[in-house]
């Protein structure tokens, strides 16, 4: 039986609040010096990295490893080493955690490497500006980092996919600030990141707008210290006073004289937030903890200590032990409190007595019974705070025990919390190694455990505890098969029974059969044959690039493979013509010009999207190569018409000209077009007559480019009839469309003699009421009446009103003897004089 | 029975129940589109792009972007830029000219040392074209590129539309497939937001693309399926526009049809002369039009088009008149807003009779909803006002009756004549070629020599620059414009012959009007075209109301039920596919597809009697999807069918709204000159 979960309490503000040291493994001997060393945590239980400290005597002893040379050790809370490297990039200025437990080491060229626990690095830099001036401090957070140049001006990279570094407003420095800090930008309001710089008295906050200035006057300050949810800011000023402001420098919150404690004169290590709500400040051989109304704990420690912020608490290493430093729940509090009335307390006290087989058992349920749905609750919360499985099974089956006298409850928060403490007991063991409170395993979610489970290779843990959890088991499956040909590359390349063993069929078919057989549906195969590809075994990826679904993997890999057509083809296949894009264009730029067609044109119907995209493309930006295309394939109608297109475009009328000829050449080269080369041929014909229409009329009349009616219409408007007539005859124009050009033509300019002449000319092939009708569009009602008699006599009466001409339309109907359309069009008279005249005309009828 | 029809229609647009709320798409690109100008800290200068402007009106209006830190908006034009602000936000289409133009600009900038941050939106993804223009340019590392994920836009409470304006052309003419796996991807975001489609049922080659894909990816994207068993969309219809050709081609007869027509409604905006959209007196209607209309850099647009044309929301949800005037023939319009001023009369005298001060106050309560009727009625009686006498003009007529010809093959020869004549007019070209196209594919051709001298009359009249666009309309896939017979050289296989004729007797096309029949009822969905019936919607009655293709349904119920047509209403049967229509579908060139979701399989056994007993009271939508376009005759049909049924709501999705003349147009300009379009916006 461990001991009672009070015994680690501490109280603070009389008795109001307790905090807890609660010793998460003992680690005697197993990391070297702290004091000696540059230390980074990862959050939520991670590991610590740790780089000597140039900075720091050495006393040369038999244990000394190689001083000479940057050497980076990875230990886990419980003090097992998980990986060692050494660094033969520049001096490193930070290096720091991701979210996803990947080390950050920034140099001070500006070159930064992103390290994952199994040694492989990603590298990235901060452009070649940074690497001149040089970085001489920087910040990591979860999803990027802040550095600050030798120029004093502040660099943010968003992201770790190697984003362009983006810069912050110039906070004007002219040295460097005494401390710094930031607040990333999930945690801050405007979500974009804040840098807060201590100089001279003051603080600067800085994004990427601008930089103000805080205007205080207690500075300098020699630590800053953001809280977890981002909301307040401890202080420590020269003069050992430790201040505790919001981020918003509003509000002062708090305030505590670090003199006055016992290890007071000392140099202050660090000042680190326990939770967002208490403060520990460490000395090399004590940390007080110092809480939001200035009232102190004190813990000792046998050596330097490196404590690390948790959402809940502060995780302090220290050279025996490994602790975390919390607030006690709520509902820790609640149950275990001594003398503790809460509802929840007497059920445990309430199972208790249940298991000693007393009868106070049943008294104690009965007095809480309106409570008793929270009380359980409440245990089973506090199950999820409790470090010790015994503690947390009591705690458990003291709900089990509440949940029986109820008659409704959802068991949902209970199976759940079954399930979590399972998955937390099994990775809090010291041989994994991580430290992970429930509060933390909630915030950052199971996948994310599960990713840091793989990330140190426990493939099986992550498996069983993602079958467990019901997750998707493809990224442990993924993360596994990478390892698996990672690890079966040196056999595959050796000698004897092994080689066979592992040639590339059998792990494939070892990595198809595992994924078969656990994964879903899902598993993308891509990444891992990128894998296999990466480490130069691309039989291997080929086969297992088989077995991927979406295209959208495939084809970069393909692509990277050389396999140009399976490349082409899969990505036409997908649909996704961005992906067809990005083919073609990586092979346009790889391929000689002449197989980059033949690679297409090849493909026939199958690649047939991509020979159109390939021209759309080619159309807006890369006409040569479209010239080419279409010559190389023979296309002569589409080579046609990209050169009419470009005869579009131009202005010049011999380069015009010669383009349409250029069309007209190549329509003629194909025996089934015929006809548009004989368009084409009047097209040019038309152009050069149009030229000399030009010149004809000194250049003042625009016909150039203008279509054969248009043509005819300019002339007629301008009084070039003959040239007009000859057009017409040049062009075989037919009658009809002469005859209403002309109507048309002549209406504008008003020529109305010249019409009554032209009409007069021939029997009109359109009839005249067309005439009419024109020019009662165009508003000359008057001429147009003067056409109507000579329109088919039915239409001749409702002509005839159109025109206004009222009496007329009667006459016609009396000269027609038709008396029902002279009834209607009285009934239609817009005014009586009008109706009293065809009554007139109407009874002259009888 | 006009009493009965709008009562029905009333109470079809009273009762949303039913309907899927399309909303949340708007919220959906709303949002997007708040996330992606935040991303970007501090004031901005938006530069967008024009043809974005109308959807965008849709989804959001200029005080949100001012909300989220827009300082000032131009548009995306060649030429140079000059900004106040550090952030400049690129907003556009992912295509070649408009990243030409962006580049150019950032080029300018730098000459001159002028620093700014610059951020790339693009929609609907980001594309690796767009990288690689960048970079040819060398200006990639200057920008910032991420995605502005805009997809459907609601029109209306059942239409939703991609707003791509030249789906069509891209697709048919230019071969480029975007639009497809686009509309892919937006068709995905509908299954997430209201449950995988239990059943896939399509007709044409791309619409057979667009189901491999939708099929191909479900799997991928199912995350969140839970409500699969109930889906609240029973089917997705997907048809691709080249599977009926015929119907843009016609003039739309509807009162919104018409509008687009003769008008043009773009984005649901139509521009009308600003003395018909501003009230007399008071200017609180202005917010009636809250298209974003940002300032250009050049000159005051805005103000100077405000004197003569004023853009206007057609919508129903600020206009109720318009639900009940824009799916009705045109020649019932009239009646309609008589019937409607008649009662706005009688409203209005009410006043006379209010005694006492409770009835005055009861009036006056009233007085604001009167007050925005009438000025809808005004506007809508305004706008028939301007399209009537485009109706009576000769053009308008001769061409009318030329459809109709060559819809029931009535000496084909004398139509092609016909419309030689209205070259010899002077026509527009758009309704010549629309004409021509139309004879080509109802008659299966048209005789090589006719063909090349109509051709001929085409160039000589409009210019031998349209040589391109004839080509366009006779290469396949698109295929409309074909001499018969075929030239030898040309394989058969990819021109496939339209078998019209036998379709119009099978799929009971054209209704015999008798005058009466037209004027009072709308009797079958042939009423939107006075005496067609779209192909298209005919295929969509082949899957969700078979009944509906071999009568009428309303018809049907003339005889027992007299004006009381509402309780006869017949439940709408299961989707069953193609059934029974096999041999018509099958007869239509293009593939056919019949996909029945595994997933919802596996959940509810068998489908056919999972879907013959779950409708039983409860109603479920059916989406149309039409890949290229859809007219808006085709969404008023589409409702008449709906309401027929009991149990069926139908969501029309589309890539954008199309008519004839916008498809000639969009053919007809990929050739020309790029950059001065929508210079007029």
């Amino acid at each position: 039986m461990s001991a009672h979960p009070t015994t680690s309490w501490e109280a603070m503000q009389d008795g109001n609040v307790f905090y807890r040291r609660q010793q998460l493994y003992s680690i005697p001997g197993k990391l070297p010096n702290l004091g000696e060393y540059t230390v980074a945590a990862c959050r939520h239980g991670g590991p610590l990295a740790m780089v000597r400290d140039t900075s720091k005597l050495v006393a040369l002893g038999r244990t000394t490893p190689a001083l000479n040379k940057t050497q980076i050790q990875i230990y886990s809370p419980a003090g097992e080493g998980l990986l060692l490297f050494s660094w033969d990039q520049g001096k490193i200025v930070r290096f720091g955690w991701t979210h996803d437990e990947r080390l950050v080491i920034l140099n001070e060229e500006g070159v930064y490497r992103l390290y994952d626990l199994q040694g492989d690095y990603q590298q990235h830099s901060l452009g070649s500006d940074a690497g001149e001036l040089g970085i001489i401090d920087a910040q990591v957070h979860d999803n990027g980092l802040v550095a600050l140049t030798g120029s004093l001006t502040l660099l943010e990279v968003k992201g770790w996919e190697g984003n362009r570094p983006l810069t912050l407003a110039n906070p004007g420095l002219s040295e460097p600030p005494h401390a710094w800090t930031i607040i990333p930008p999930d945690l801050n309001v405007s979500r974009h990141v804040e840098v807060l710089l201590s100089v001279d008295t003051t603080i600067y906050s800085v994004d990427n707008l601008e930089s103000i200035d805080q205007r205080l006057s207690r500075g300098p300050f020699t630590h800053l210290a953001a809280s977890p949810n981002g909301k307040s800011l401890a202080l420590l000023t020269y003069a050992g006073v430790l201040w505790v402001v919001s981020t918003d420098f509003q509000r002062s919150m708090a305030e505590y004289d670090t003199k006055t404690a016992p290890a007071g004169t000392e140099p202050v290590r660090q000042v680190a937030w326990c939770g967002n709500d208490a403060i520990l400040v460490t000395w090399d051989t004590s940390a007080l903890l110092v809480g939001p109304f200035g009232d102190t704990l004190q813990y000792f420690y046998s050596g330097p200590t490196f404590a690390t912020t948790e959402p809940d608490g502060v995780r302090v290493v220290g050279p025996d032990t490994c602790d975390l430093i919390q607030k006690v729940p709520v509902s820790t509090v609640a149950v275990f409190r001594p003398g503790s009335a809460a509802p929840s307390a007497i059920l445990y006290d309430a199972w208790e007595s249940f298991v000693q087989r007393s009868p106070k058992a049943d008294e104690s349920i009965r007095s809480i019974r309106p409570e008793l749905a929270a009380a359980v609750d409440e245990c089973i919360d506090a199950a999820g705070h409790e470090w010790e499985p015994y503690w947390q099974r009591r705690l458990i089956n003291a709900a089990k025990f509440g949940r029986g006298f109820l008659d409704l409850y959802n068991p949902t928060d209970f199976v759940n919390m079954g399930q979590t403490l399972k998955v937390l007991n099994a990775v809090r063991f010291y041989e994994v190694g991580i430290p992970l409170t429930y509060t933390q395993y909630m915030y950052a979610s199971p996948d994310h455990l599960v990713a840091r489970l793989t990330a140190r290779n426990f493939h099986l843990l992550a498996h069983r505890i993602s079958v467990f959890l019901h997750l998707k088991p493809d990224a442990v499956l993924r993360h596994w098969a990478s390892a698996k040909i990672a690890h079966s590359r040196p056999s595959a390349t050796g000698t004897g029974k092994d080689a066979d063993l592992s040639g590339d069929d059998d792990v494939c078919k070892a990595i198809v059969d595992k994924f078969q057989q656990l994964g879903g549906p899902d598993v993308s195969y891509a990444e891992i044959a990128k894998r296999a590809w990466e480490v130069g075994r691309s039989g291997l990826a080929t086969k297992l690039l088989d077995y991927e679904p979406k295209a959208s993997d495939q084809v970069p890999l393909l692509l990277s493979m050389k396999e140009d057509k399976q490349a082409l083809i899969k990505a036409v296949d997908s649909g996704d013509t961005d992906l067809v894009y990005h083919v073609l264009l990586h092979l346009y730029k790889r391929l000689p010009l002449g197989s980059f067609f033949r690679l297409i044109e090849d493909g026939g119907e199958r690649l047939a999207l991509a020979s159109k995209l390939l021209q759309v493309y080619a159309r807006e930006q890369n006409r040569d190569m479209l010239r080419d295309f279409y010559y190389s394939d023979d296309r002569r109608v589409e080579s046609a018409v990209l050169s009419l297109d470009e005869a579009a475009k131009m202005a010049d009328p011999p380069a015009k000209i010669s383009a349409v000829k250029a069309a007209q050449k190549f329509f003629s080269e194909d025996k089934d077009r015929a006809f548009e080369a004989k368009m084409m041929d009047e097209s040019a014909k038309l152009l050069a007559a149009q030229q000399q229409l030009e010149k004809d009329a000194d250049g003042k009349i625009p016909f150039f480019g203008l279509s054969v009616n248009e043509t005819i219409h300019t002339c007629l408007v301008n009084g070039m009839s003959k040239k007009a007539d000859k057009i017409k005859t040049d062009f075989k124009v037919p009658d009809k469309r002469f005859w209403y050009l002309k109507l048309y033509a002549l209406t504008s300019t008003r020529d109305f003699e010249g019409l009554e002449a032209f009409t007069k000319s021939k029997r009109s092939p359109i009839g005249y009421e067309p005439f009419v009708r024109h020019l009662i569009e165009k508003g000359f009602s008057k001429e147009a009446a003067t056409y109507v008699p000579r329109c088919d006599s039915p239409k001749r009466a409702d002509l005839y009103v159109e025109c206004g001409e009222w009496r007329k339309a009667g006459e016609e109907c009396k000269t027609r003897g038709d008396k029902a359309k002279l009834a209607e069009l009285r009934s239609k008279a817009p005014n009586s004089l009008i109706e009293r005249e065809l009554g007139q005309i109407a009874s002259s009828m009888r | 029975m006009t009493t009965s029809v709008s009562t029905d229609e009333q109470s079809s647009s009273q009762q949303p129940e039913s309907s899927l709320d399309v909303n949340i798409l708007k919220e959906i690109g709303r949002k997007a589109l708040v996330d992606a100008l935040n991303s970007v800290n501090g004031a901005k200068t938006l530069v967008l792009d024009a043809s974005l402007a109308g959807p965008l009106g849709l989804v959001t209006e200029v005080a949100l972007l001012k909300h989220h830190g827009v300082d000032k908006m131009f548009w995306l034009e060649p030429g140079p830029l000059t900004s106040t602000t550090s952030n400049i936000v690129y907003l556009c289409r992912p295509m070649i000219k408009h990243v030409k133009v962006i580049a150019d600009q950032i080029k300018r900038h730098t000459r001159e040392s002028q620093q700014h941050t610059y951020t790339l939106l693009l929609v609907p993804r980001v594309s690796t074209l767009v990288t690689r223009v960048l970079e040819e340019e060398g200006v990639l590392g200057d920008v910032v590129i991420s995605a502005f994920n805009l997809q459907f836009i609601p029109l209306a409470d059942d239409v939703i539309s991609l707003e791509c304006d030249n789906a069509f052309k891209e697709i048919w003419v230019d071969g480029d497939e975007t639009v497809i796996y686009d509309s892919a991807q937006a068709l995905i975001t509908l299954q997430k937001l209201y449950g995988a489609f239990p059943r896939i049922i399509g007709k044409g080659d791309h619409a057979a693309r667009l189901a491999a894909m939708l099929d191909r990816q479900s799997p991928h994207a199912n995350t969140p399926p839970p409500d699969a068993s109930s889906p609240q969309i029973d089917s997705l219809i997907l048809l691709d526009r080249r599977v009926d050709m015929v119907t843009p081609l016609l003039t739309q007869l509807t009162y919104e049809g018409l509008t687009d027509e003769l008008l043009g409604i773009k984005n649901s905006h139509v521009e009308l002369p600003a003395s018909l959209v501003n009230p007399p007196a008071q200017s609180e209607t202005s917010n009636a039009a809250p298209s974003t209309s940002p300032s250009t850099s050049t000159a005051p647009v805005s103000s100077l088009r405000k004197e003569s044309k004023k853009k206007y929301h057609l919508s129903t949800s600020t206009d109720p008149l318009y639900a009940e005037l824009r799916d009705l023939n045109f020649s019932a319009v009239g009646r309609k807003l008589n019937r409607v001023a008649h009662r706005l009369d009688e409203d209005y005298k009410a006043r006379l009779q209010a005694k006492t001060v409770a009835q005055l106050r009861d009036f006056v309560g009233k007085l604001g909803g009167l007050q925005t009727e009438h000025q809808s009625l005004r506007l809508h009686t305004g706008l028939s006002e301007l399209l009537v006498p485009l109706t009576r003009t000769e053009q308008f007529n001769k061409s009318l009756e030329i459809q109709q010809n060559l819809l029931a093959s009535y000496n084909n020869s004398a139509q092609l004549s016909a419309i030689e004549d209205m070259i010899a007019e002077g026509a527009d070209m758009q309704v010549i070629l629309r004409l021509v196209c139309l004879a080509s594919i109802t008659a299966g051709g048209i005789k090589a020599k006719t063909l090349e001298n109509l051709k001929r009359e085409i160039m000589q009249a409009y210019g031998y620059n349209r040589l391109p666009l004839l080509l366009s309309l006779a290469a396949p896939p698109l295929a409309i414009l074909l001499p018969n017979p075929l030239p030898a050289s040309a394989p058969a296989s990819s021109f496939p012959k339209y078998p019209f004729t036998s379709l119009r007797k099978s799929l009971r096309l054209l209704i015999d009007d008798n005058p009466e029949a037209l004027e009072e009822v709308e009797n079958d969905i042939s009423f939107v075209y006075s005496g067609y019936a779209p192909i298209s919607v005919r295929l969509v009655q082949c899957i969700a109301q078979k009944g509906g293709v071999l009568s009428n349904p309303a018809e049907k119920d003339k005889p027992e039920g007299g004006g009381k047509t509402k309780t006869t209403k017949v439940q709408a049967h299961p989707i069953v596919g193609w059934k029974g229509f096999e041999d018509v579908i099958a007869s239509i060139p293009g593939e056919t597809v019949d996909i029945i979701n595994k997933v919802s399989r596996g959940n509810t056994g068998p489908p056919p009697m999972a879907s013959l007993l779950a409708p039983r009271d409860q109603s479920t939508t059916t989406a149309v999807f039409f890949l290229g376009g859809c007219t808006y005759t085709e969404i008023s049909a589409l409702r008449w069918v709906a309401r027929q049924n009991r149990g069926r709501k139908f969501l029309v999705a589309t890539t954008g709204i199309v008519s004839g003349g916008s498809i000639i147009e969009s053919i007809a300009d990929s050739g020309r000159t790029v950059g001065s379009k929508d210079a007029g916006i």
